[in-house]
């Protein structure tokens, strides 16, 4: 099973998934997360980067895949309403692109790195949740199943990138337990449909960030300077 | 949009769009409303999702150059946030329309810029070629800090064509575009967008593409043409030889297979499985077409059978009970005392009538042992690989006790040493029958108790196969008489090509006996020997005749003539014919009966002593 999902994310992505392969985990015998010695952490910036950037166009897809099969036209989009709420973090994150962009490494990572563990629950219950559905097409559960192993990925690479980057020997688990609210306990949101909806526009919205994140991170590896500009 | 009507239309929001996702725009359309077309009529409010308040807030720049736009600078814009848009009178304070998103969502880039074209190669006949345009990402879209990750489109076609070809996106900022052809003008185009939101934005400059065609083409033409001319004229040329000598490749290419076919017996009969009419037939109870060649056609027969028997030590591998050649060869066995008459190949199957095919690169001490052992009736075994042997129940008591014996292969082989003891012979033919034509017909040589059989050598009639005659130590002589009598197993009207000639002398077999086993060729059909002799295993050892060992279990001898086993030619007359002895009277009652008596001035049956070869002449 896990062999043919590969090869129909091969074959879907391969643009991108030729230049993932090796996993961002590196994992002893005991299971433990040891550091890659054996990369770069430029490449290992590369890959997580790939990484991001696959789950954020993954994301995309399942979103709408999901608007067009379940969701009524009036809600599409949320045009005329403020509409959903997405959960809002611990943290605040900046929205202007100057003070994004002024946000130190060590907060852009350590941004992402609770983006993707902030992800990693709900996404389970969202599986749950499509398996429900009576005509949920292949394809959108798939995705769903895709996109949360390889947040798995995701977050284990932060972490080594952490590591390397940073110096920061932290463990994962000593961030978060939020995030593991599942959006069924949003009050205004009843529907379950329009709940799922919502759970993928926001992680929709989450992917996007920890892709610009990542990239603008890359930024600073290369050109310090320039990338403060603008 | 609270009027229907098409011909009044309320002022609504058109639409807003970013162009590098820090700053962003929104149009509106005062629609066809008289009273709110003055500028201030209508305002834009936004608000913004991390508001402290939730008041609505003007547009912060109407735009001076555009009509019905409202600016949104960096400083107002945030990214990941909800922002909500109204189009809002104050006066009648009366929102139109509303429009909510966020900032990522509505990002438009820029269009490429620099887009230029490059010649990557032209085919070799000059007609093709393939380029690579490349391009720039729009300047204001911030890519190289990363904030905008783009994805391009290009887009092609021919100067005069409306539809444009659409290559697939790219993610870099150059795509080639192959098989464009030399003497068109192309257009290309390119645009962008964001990666996973798909909105693209607005197409570049249109480049043109042209590559003059290469005017190469009359130095090609002859050439070509002395091709295209050359590959007609070996065509015709091959057809010509074709249909020319169309028979000959027929036969070349498609060999005929022969039809089973007996003469006289209906070739249905001759098919899987009716087996039992068959060998009614050729038993004689049905037996018209049979038995109908005259006696007086046996005059002419200036041939003579003998076979020679190879010397060859058997293999030492024999499963037999039997401890030498000769006495394999002699027959000393229980089994074959009673069985007088042949036994021939035994081929691996259980259908002990049918003759197998056969294969015809026998090996000369092979093709021997063939012989002897279709003139045996003992189920000797010799070792020859690449025989297949058929195997014919003997009639007689022990008839049914003899089995194919699991599809071993039985040979007998002859061994001429030793003592001549000509008591148990049974492998000899007994020619009982000439054929009109020359062909001699041998019965299956019963258990001999001639003793006038003695001086004949051990000559195993045998079929001619591939030159392949085995002498003995006796026959040497007779080799060089150069008399070369050549026993031929037939396959009259087999199949097309093989004995035209030859197949048309031979005619059907004598039909009383079932031991009938061969006919003879006569020497003069020499040059069509080959084919027989390639073409007789192909078919059966005994071509057409299937019938001799085509013998029910239990025979029916009592209505066939018995067959003595041989006899012993006492003497050639001037027609070359075979004068022979009276047929043995010991013989098995349960073999094959003489046929019918004729009064046959030569005996076409029999063996051959050297010295009474020297008496013939050919």
């Amino acid at each position: 099973m896990h062999i043919m999902q590969s090869v129909v994310w091969a074959v879907l992505l391969w643009p991108c998934l030729v230049s993932l392969g090796v996993p961002l985990e590196c994992k002893d015998e005991q299971g433990s997360i040891i550091l890659c010695a054996s990369i770069s952490k430029e490449k290992l910036l590369d890959r997580v980067i790939q990484h991001a950037e696959l789950i954020y166009r993954v994301s995309e897809e399942s979103c709408t895949l999901f608007e067009e099969m379940f969701v009524p036209f009036p809600m599409r989009s949320q045009r005329n309403q403020a509409g959903y709420t997405c959960a809002t973090k611990a943290f605040p994150i900046p929205g202007s692109k100057s003070e994004i962009q002024q946000i130190s490494d060590k907060w852009l990572l350590h941004s992402v790195l609770i983006l993707v563990q902030s992800w990693i629950e709900p996404l389970v219950y969202l599986q749950t949740t499509l398996d429900r559905y009576d005509d949920a097409p292949d394809t959108l559960l798939k995705k769903t199943k895709w996109v949360s192993e390889k947040l798995l990925s995701l977050e284990q690479g932060v972490v080594v990138l952490i590591r390397k980057m940073l110096d920061d020997d932290m463990l994962t688990t000593s961030y978060y337990e939020q995030g593991v609210a599942p959006y069924a306990l949003q009050p205004e949101v009843l529907e379950s449909v329009l709940r799922d909806y919502t759970l993928l526009s926001c992680f929709k919205k989450d992917a996007h960030k920890m892709e610009t994140f990542l990239k603008l991170l890359k930024c600073r590896q290369t050109d310090k300077y320039s990338c403060f500009l603008h | 949009m609270t009027s229907s009507d098409p011909s009044v239309q309320a002022p609504h929001l058109t639409g807003c769009k970013s162009r590098e996702q820090e700053t962003f725009r929104c149009w509106w359309s005062p629609g066809s409303f008289q009273n709110l077309t003055e500028p201030g009529a209508l305002q834009i409010q936004y608000w913004k999702k991390n508001d402290l308040t939730k008041e609505w807030k003007e547009c912060p720049d109407y735009s001076s150059s555009v009509k019905n736009e409202c600016f949104f600078n960096k400083n107002n814009t945030v990214i990941w946030i909800k922002y909500c848009v109204r189009l809002h009178s104050e006066s009648q304070n009366k929102t139109y329309d509303t429009l909510c998103f966020e900032l990522q969502d509505i990002v438009h880039p820029d269009p490429p810029v620099a887009l230029n074209w490059t010649l990557l190669n032209i085919s070799r006949s000059g007609l093709n070629y393939d380029i690579m345009a490349s391009w720039e990402p729009p300047p204001s879209a911030d890519v190289s800090v990363g904030w905008l990750t783009l994805v391009y489109e290009v887009q092609y076609r021919r100067r005069n064509s409306s539809h444009w070809k659409v290559l697939e996106h790219e993610f870099g900022t150059q795509q080639s575009i192959y098989g464009l052809q030399t003497g068109e003008a192309y257009e290309v185009r390119v645009h962008c967008a964001m990666r996973a939101f798909n909105h693209f934005g607005e197409f570049s400059d249109v480049i043109f593409v042209h590559v003059p065609e290469i005017p190469n083409k009359e130095s090609t033409f002859p050439v070509t043409l002395v091709l295209i001319f050359g590959a007609v004229g070996v065509a015709i040329l091959l057809m010509l030889i074709i249909f020319s000598q169309q028979q000959r490749l027929m036969v070349i290419l498609l060999p005929p297979v022969p039809a089973p076919k007996i003469k006289g017996i209906d070739p249905a009969l001759l098919k899987n499985g009716k087996l039992d009419e068959l060998n009614f037939i050729l038993s004689g109870a049905g037996m018209g077409a049979l038995h109908s060649y005259p006696p007086d056609l046996y005059q002419d027969v200036p041939w003579v059978e003998f076979i020679e028997l190879d010397a060859d030590e058997p293999e030492p591998g024999e499963k037999d009970n039997q401890s030498s050649d000769s006495q394999r060869l002699l027959g000393h066995n229980n089994h074959h005392t009673n069985h007088g008459c042949f036994h021939g190949l035994s081929i691996p199957d259980d259908d002990s009538g049918r003759a197998s095919s056969y294969d015809p690169e026998l090996p000369d001490q092979e093709t021997l042992m063939l012989m002897a052992a279709l003139l045996s009736c003992q189920p000797n075994k010799v070792d020859t690989p690449s025989l297949d042997v058929l195997e014919v129940p003997c009639p007689g008591l022990q008839a049914p006790d003899l089995p194919p014996e699991g599809g071993e292969r039985h040979l007998v082989q002859t061994q001429l040493g030793g003592p001549q003891s000509w008591v148990n012979m049974d492998f000899y033919a007994q020619v009982s029958d000439v054929t009109p034509t020359g062909g001699v017909v041998l019965s299956p040589g019963q258990q001999v108790g001639a003793p006038e059989n003695t001086p004949t050598t051990k000559k195993d009639k045998k079929g001619k196969m591939e030159g392949g005659e085995e002498e003995s130590e006796e026959e040497e002589e007779r080799r060089t008489n150069k008399l070369k009598f050549q026993l031929l197993v037939v396959a009259p009207e087999a199949g097309g090509y093989t004995t035209e000639s030859s197949g048309r002398q031979m005619s059907t077999p004598d039909p009383s006996s079932p031991g009938e086993v061969y006919h003879t060729f006569p020497p003069p059909s020499a040059e069509s020997k080959p084919h027989q002799e390639a073409y007789l295993p192909a078919t059966t050892l005994l071509g057409d005749y299937q019938s001799p060992y085509i013998l029910p279990d239990s025979p029916p001898a009592q209505f066939l003539p018995p067959v003595s086993d041989y006899t012993v030619v006492q003497d050639v007359d001037f027609q070359h014919s075979l004068l022979l002895n009276p047929p043995s009277p010991q013989r098995s009652p349960t073999c094959s009966p003489q046929p019918p008596s004729k009064p046959l001035p030569v005996m076409p049956i029999g063996y051959l002593t050297p010295d009474l070869l020297g008496n013939l002449s050919p």
